[in-house]
């Protein structure tokens, strides 16, 4: 393609334009323009045009085209420009029809955008997608008051509405592939993992049923587990539900036992089941004697992951342990205790561990006075429990002393007052 | 039985919501001043309620979109655009109704409007944006227990039946302008455009599965049956008290004679109470749902949950359809049930070009699905568009000639 420098024009400046050929009869309109995924700019390969007659959508080269000016698209003067019926290979997304006016993820500022327009670069015959514009200002641009609107606010406040573009390395489009129904993805799939789960779960939220299953389905375990531990309720269920059984039992599996447990409950017996023998054995017992506890009891709230020790252990091999595990800080705030007959003796905290001569075994370090609560206990004794000594988890022990997990203060928050989950 | 429980909500909650100030206005002045002659129109009315409703149910359910995002994507930000201009519009003049209708509900106690409508529109706006909503609307929705007195005095009235069974059966219309604007307000209060994206936001919000669908078609079928019996009994009232005696509504306190079969001098108090509630209830929805809208058509930020900072457009316009609204209604001298049922009409001019929008997305294949429209259905609502813009289009004929 014939042209000087590089020029930057919007989507929307070119739609519907006449395609004409190099004799200037015309072809058809420009209907939309087909680019490759996988570069960090993504090339636009095919210009689709509709013809006058029918409305089916045909694809032209890109290579074809001469020159773009005002009004007009002129293609170069070949043996024939051949035009194909359109067809979608694997990493093709169409601009029009699955990126402009549609939602988006926004990767960097963790946020679902509304594509207003889609900026391209024209550099050395090439045309590419750069930026998608999410501002006022392309409203208005593709209303035509642009001018006016200048206009107006210059005279006024002496101001431009500023163009509001994202660069497209950020973005994630969430137009899915019909046959597995799973994100075409853009190459910063590695972006979408490193958004914060709190912040993924609201842009689930945010998104339309058929969005927010394709974007499920593309995360990888670990975040999946993360997000849907965030994700409200009601979207929990019908996620969980839409993963094969396979992945679903994995991803309970990553989740923590209490969060695993309380969507379990929401699911119809059948299907609790079926994820229930999908996973590995260890966790699934661990499921399971959760499972059994009734709700608005300490042991409904509890979670079975805690760290404990014997007391003949040392402080180094308490150190050592602490260091290997991969739960949350605040789950192992504290370290418990037990004796050859498993039962709860003593409770340590990290700063007695950093502070003491390594050798020291953990019964004589040990706080001897552990408050403990009762599996059966309800959930507002263990409120007040908190209340009263302002721990950050509490141990649950059984008839025997036997410690069987651990509430920490915001499961035990989140149990009595059910409207801050929000 | 539980899973409809938890599915019922969204049709016999906009139902209610639709029988607000223009409803009331718009049926008591159907039956006042025409007597049984519109009963007719009640039975198209229903099931084109039901139909359209349960096409928004669907669209929601099955896409998990709202209907203002369905358009954006379907027919791109210009088009959208003029159309949530023309909805605010149209929507902006249905809160302007329902300030009408708290003025002249708190008028019949002698409280001046320059006190009840600026402290309502006041604890509205405050109930929304700092409040509790979810605990307030089921007070609302236990008050709509109101309707219930004009079943009662309907049937107190001694109305004549036979007449009623003609008005029913036999449909009749002269062309007047006036004839025109009572039935196209009577289609415009019943199948408010607001409405429908309201549905379907608030199913896309329960989250309803495909499966448990069907629940859903039964809660839209209550619902717009509830809605019709009431516009049934109050035109029915209206017409065996005030048509029968001649007398032609221009304030609150003409309309609550509707009620005296029952509550005898008390009526006017009843009635109040009624309007006041329903007018209350709609300006606690419809501006939040139309603010809604418009930010989830234009790609704006929006929620009660969000700063004001944070999303800017929505809560100005939620303000501004507000306080603009309530404002309007201070000016002196405005005939407050005419403001009411005018409001109505325009909403029945607006819907068929929301219906065609709605017929071209649900037809669909790739956001439907296996879902699309049967074909009965496509007929009648295509026929049910040109019918309505012939009728508006005859209205302003009949107004110029």
């Amino acid at each position: 393609m014939k042209q000087a420098s590089k020029t930057f024009l919007f989507l929307t400046e070119i739609l519907n334009l006449k395609v004409i050929d190099s004799e200037g009869r015309s072809v058809g309109r420009l209907a939309d323009l087909k680019a490759t995924l996988g570069e960090l700019f993504p090339k636009i390969n095919s210009i689709c045009v509709r013809k006058k007659k029918d409305r089916k959508l045909f694809s032209l080269d890109w290579s074809a085209a001469d020159t773009i000016d005002d009004n007009v698209i002129r293609l170069k003067k070949e043996e024939e420009t051949n035009l194909f019926p359109l067809e979608m290979k694997e990493k093709e997304i169409l601009l029009k029809e699955e990126i402009l006016d549609k939602q988006v993820m926004d990767t960097m500022g963790a946020k679902v955008e509304r594509v207003n327009d889609i900026h391209l670069l024209l550099s050395e015959g090439e045309l590419r997608v750069v930026h998608v514009d999410y501002g006022v200002r392309g409203i208005f641009r593709r209303l035509g008051w642009i001018k006016w609107v200048d206009l107006l606010t210059n005279w006024f406040f002496a101001y431009q509405i500023p163009d509001k573009l994202i660069s497209w390395k950020y973005i994630q489009p969430l137009a899915s592939d019909p046959a597995q129904k799973a994100l075409k993805l853009n190459v910063t799939l590695k972006k979408m993992h490193e958004i914060h789960p709190s912040d993924l779960a609201d842009i689930l939220e945010e998104l339309g049923k058929q969005q927010r299953t394709a974007v499920f389905k593309s995360l990888d375990i670990e975040t999946a587990a993360d997000a849907l531990e965030e994700i409200d309720p009601k979207f929990q269920v019908s996620l969980i539900e839409s993963a094969a059984e396979p992945r679903a039992s994995d991803i309970l599996e990553e989740m923590a036992p209490d969060e695993a447990v309380d969507l379990l409950l929401s699911l119809p017996e059948e299907k609790k089941e079926k994820l229930v023998l999908g996973m590995e054995k260890e966790k699934r017992e661990k499921l399971r004697e959760l499972l059994k506890f009734r709700e608005g009891t300490a042991g409904s709230i509890m979670t079975t992951e805690f760290l404990s020790l014997m007391e003949d252990k040392t402080v180094k091999e308490a150190i050592e342990k602490f260091k290997e595990s991969s739960l949350p800080l605040e789950t192992i705030s504290y370290i418990y205790v037990t004796n050859n007959l498993d039962q709860l003796v003593g409770v340590l905290t990290l700063r007695n561990l950093i502070l003491s001569p390594l050798e020291t075994p953990l019964v004589e370090l040990m706080n001897k006075d552990v408050i403990t609560v009762k599996i059966q206990d309800d959930v507002d004794k263990v409120a007040e429990v908190f209340k009263k000594y302002k721990f950050m988890t509490l141990p649950v022990v059984d008839e025997d002393d036997h410690i069987k997990g651990i509430i920490t203060l915001r499961d035990a928050v989140d149990a009595t007052f059910p409207e801050f989950q929000e | 039985m539980i899973i409809f429980l938890a599915v019922i909500g969204p049709g016999i909650i906009t139902s209610n919501v639709d029988n607000d100030a223009g409803g009331i206005a718009t049926y008591s002045m159907a039956g006042a001043s025409y007597g049984y002659s519109f009963l007719w129109s009640l039975i198209p009315i229903t099931v084109l309620l039901i139909i359209i409703q349960e096409m928004s149910a669907r669209m929601g359910v099955v896409s998990g979109k709202g209907l203002s995002d369905l358009i954006r994507e379907r027919f791109g930000v210009r088009i959208t655009f003029y159309l949530l201009l023309a909805l605010v519009l149209t929507n902006f003049g249905n809160t302007i109704a329902e300030f009408a209708g708290i003025a002249s509900a708190l008028e019949i106690f002698n409280v001046s409007r320059f006190i009840s409508v600026p402290i309502a529109a006041f604890l509205v706006w405050l109930l929304v944006v700092k409040g509790n909503y979810k605990s307030v609307e089921k007070v609302f929705l236990i008050a709509c227990f109101f309707y219930v007195t004009y079943i009662i005095s309907g049937i107190l009235a001694k109305p004549d039946w036979n007449l009623a069974q003609k008005g029913i059966l036999s449909p009749t219309l002269d062309f007047t302008p006036a004839s025109l604007g009572m039935l196209i307000g009577l289609v415009g209060t019943t199948i408010a455009p607001w409405m429908q994206f309201y549905l379907q936001s608030a199913v896309v919000e329960k989250n309803i599965k495909l499966r448990d669908y069907k629940h859903s078609r039964t809660d839209v079928i209550i619902g717009s049956f509830i809605v019709n019996i009431v516009a049934l009994f109050i035109i029915v009232a209206c017409a065996a008290t005030l048509f029968k005696a001649g007398i032609k509504i221009h304030t609150a306190s003409d309309a609550a004679l509707a009620l005296a079969p029952l509550a005898g001098k008390y009526c006017s108090a009843l009635f109040a109470f009624g309007l006041l509630n329903a007018s209350l209830f709609a300006a606690s929805i419809l501006p939040l749902s139309t603010a809604y809208v418009v930010c989830e058509g234009m790609g704006w930020e929006e929620g009660v949950n969000k700063k004001f900072s944070e999303a800017p457009q929505f809560y100005g316009l939620y303000s501004l359809l507000i306080f603009a609204g309530a404002g309007l209604i201070l000016l002196p001298k405005l005939p407050l049930f005419l403001i009411m049922f005018v409001s109505q009409i325009l909403n029945g001019v607006l819907l068929p070009f929301i219906l065609i929008f709605i017929l071209i997305i649900i037809n669909d294949k790739k956001i439907m699905g296996e879902y699309t429209n049967k074909r009965g259905f496509n007929i009648i609502i295509w026929v049910t568009t040109i019918i309505m813009i012939g009728l508006s289009i005859f209205l302003l004929i009949s107004m110029f000639k």
